[in-house]
């Protein structure tokens, strides 16, 4: 096996291993480790989808085919890694350890459950960006579906089992969805390999099997589009996102939507490249996304929710730039997916920090926190500029590549929505940083004091990558056009 | 065979229906086990062969078993059971609504001419059981693993006794 062969099994192996550790050894013992051993599990999977993308670079790969433990027939590879899916395992393992940071401060009890159904939810997703096959892809779907439906209920408190249990009726639907639309391509192709199906399904001579693959591609976006929380399928992230520990949101809203939605947008959007249908489809998601979430955030008064809306939003510019079908705007896309990952984690981060130290996260019953909390201000500020797509944050370059990509394709009513709607982004952050850290500070916060420990470090860590990726992205554009993607 | 398929399709449903219906949980896990049967028959019919073996033993047969083991050392009071399943009795027209709406679906496809799912040749191949799941669907039996091991994990959490007292 050469070296990308044994880096690209430890995408799943590692947290494999990590489970079997935290299982086998002393309870008590276990409990004190275990989310150190997530931590060094999420730097492993940024390391190794760093190497093995610059190994990929290096020997001119478009992708890297490979199979896990033994082969039993020579030309059976049944995982592949792309340039695209490394950064999309970067950004797992990135969101992996911030969440684990937050754990270490706001979950007390049931750290093992926490370590192991974090493992699941990394497999399943490191399992969706390696697999070749629409099934495989649905079967770790699941797997991130369960996770995530599990964690959100990880204390069983009466908002987290609600909260859980709308995210496992809608994920059901979702599944159900994405079964139906599979089992129609595969009548239609009798296989499900990435490599066996492509737009020449939709122009089949039969109008009946044409009619039945456009209905396999209706049910498709649909069931993605619940999984990414797009309007209108959006009715459960909210109420996870609220529900569920600070440190399950992070992950829910800084990976989950993504890989769980957005990835298989990308997928299908691969598969079926240049469908007039579906790029309409992602743009008519995208927009109703954008604006919809944009004002219902605006109407929050609770933290968690006003950042879960902003989610809906900012997954709208994503399938916007997806909607474009071309090259600048996947770009532009998987920018977005970074740059969200890190300014969403913040507010998480942030949410964290301010629940511990004041006990509530509604915004009305805070004020002034900047004089006592200045570290949480200053990544709010960080955040939301970047939320917001101002020069010269991250989210500003993102946003730009994707309204670009808008207008190239000439649909610049789009690329101008989509503009305006910054500054509805602007808008409700501003209102949330105005009622959270400028103003008058209550009495009862007169003795608050700056969050510290692990939260503080993750939020100076987010804050600065944010500010490093924004000031870094024109290097990334230029290495891009070096290799002549752009 | 398709005479034989469309008759499974139907008793599937129906069993379906019967297993959402049913008051008692040991009444629906028997009529899960018979749509799985019904679901293996389909497969087999479509020349998926490992496939059917694998859902009537595995989901007729052996899950059935966990379902009833797991019921009969529950305790839960059956009035209490009762009172949950009260307000399935407004929905009694659901299983007709489903039947006719599968039904339905059923014409609609013969009418349409909807040609049947033409299996990959791979699971229609027969050949050793391990070859043909490690060959074809490594990918799927890694993911089986995982949710396994995520199932464990749920239950874990959400069902620790010592936990909810």
């Amino acid at each position: 096996m050469s070296a990308m062969a044994y880096i690209a099994v430890s995408f799943l192996v590692v947290p494999l291993v990590i489970i079997i550790i935290i299982n086998l050894i002393q309870r008590e013992f276990a409990k004190k480790v275990c989310i150190y051993l997530a931590c060094a599990s999420a730097v492993i999977q940024m390391a190794s989808s760093t190497a093995e993308f610059f190994m990929l670079s290096a020997n001119h790969l478009h992708e890297y085919r490979f199979t896990l433990l033994w082969n039993m027939k020579e030309d059976a590879e049944h995982f592949g890694v792309t340039s695209l899916s490394l950064v999309v395992m970067f950004c797992i393992g990135f969101v992996s350890f911030i969440s684990a940071l937050i754990a270490l401060r706001t979950i007390d009890k049931r750290k093992i459950y926490y370590v192991n159904l974090l493992m699941t939810l990394v497999l399943g997703m490191n399992g969706m960006v390696i697999v070749t096959d629409l099934f495989s892809l649905y079967v770790f779907l699941e797997i991130v579906g369960i996770s995530s439906f599990v964690l959100i209920a990880l204390f069983r408190s009466e908002t987290g089992l609600e909260g859980a249990f709308k995210y496992l009726v809608m994920s059901a639907l979702a599944s159900m969805l994405i079964l139906t639309g599979l089992s129609f391509i595969f009548m239609q192709t009798g296989s499900l390999l990435y490599t066996k199906i492509g737009p020449s399904i939709l122009i089949a001579e039969d109008g009946s099997k044409q009619t039945l693959a456009y209905v396999a591609l209706i049910f498709l976006i649909s069931g993605f589009a619940v999984k990414t929380g797009a309007v209108p399928f959006h009715s459960w992230l909210p109420d996870a996102h609220q529900s569920a520990d600070t440190a399950v949101s992070i992950l829910l809203s800084g990976i989950v939507i993504k890989v769980a939605g957005i990835y298989s947008f990308i997928v299908l959007t691969d598969l079926f490249k240049n469908v007039p249908a579906i790029d309409t489809a992602l743009a008519i998601l995208g927009i109703a996304s954008i604006i919809t979430g944009a004002l219902l955030a605006l109407r929050q008064t609770h933290f968690k929710r006003i950042a879960a809306y902003s989610s809906v939003s900012q997954m709208g510019y994503i399938l916007l730039g997806l909607s474009t079908g071309s090259t600048l705007g996947l770009v532009g896309v998987i920018a977005h997916v970074f740059n969200h990952a890190t300014f969403k984690s913040t507010l998480f981060a942030n949410a964290a920090a301010l629940h511990e130290q004041t006990g509530t996260l509604d915004i009305d019953e805070m004020g002034g926190l900047q004089s006592r909390m200045p570290v949480t201000g200053f990544s709010n500020i960080a955040a939301f500029l970047s939320t917001a797509g101002i020069p010269p944050f991250a989210g500003f370059w993102s946003k730009l590549l994707i309204i670009m990509a808008l207008w190239n394709r000439g649909l610049r009513v789009l690329a101008g929505i989509a503009l305006f709607s910054s500054i509805l982004t602007a808008a409700y952050f501003l209102r949330l940083q105005k009622k959270v850290f400028f103003g008058k500070l209550p009495d009862k916060y007169s003795d608050l004091k700056e969050i510290d420990g692990t939260v503080r470090f993750a939020e100076i860590i987010l804050t600065v990558v944010i500010i490093a990726a924004g000031v870094c992205f024109p290097l990334a554009l230029l290495y891009l056009k070096g290799r002549g993607i752009l | 065979m398709e005479a034989v398929i469309y008759t499974c399709l139907g008793l599937m449903l129906i069993f379906g229906v019967m297993a959402v219906m049913f008051h008692s949980m040991t009444k629906s896990a028997i009529a899960l086990a018979a749509a799985s049967a019904a679901l293996g028959a389909i497969m087999y019919e479509t020349g998926a062969i490992w496939s059917a073996l694998l859902e009537i033993s595995v989901c007729s047969g052996l899950v059935t078993v966990i379902f009833i083991s797991a019921i009969s050392l529950s305790n839960m009071d059956k009035k209490e059971l009762e009172k949950v399943y009260d307000d399935k009795k407004r929905m009694s027209l659901l299983p007709v609504v489903l039947i006719l709406g599968g039904a339905a679906l059923v014409i609609a496809a013969m009418t349409a001419g909807i040609s049947l799912p033409q299996p990959d040749t791979a699971a229609k191949a027969a050949g050793d059981l391990r070859e043909i799941l490690w060959n074809n669907r490594q990918a799927d039996i890694w993911g089986q693993i995982i949710i396994m091991i995520t199932g464990a994990a749920a239950v874990s959490v959400l069902f620790r006794e010592s936990d909810w007292k």
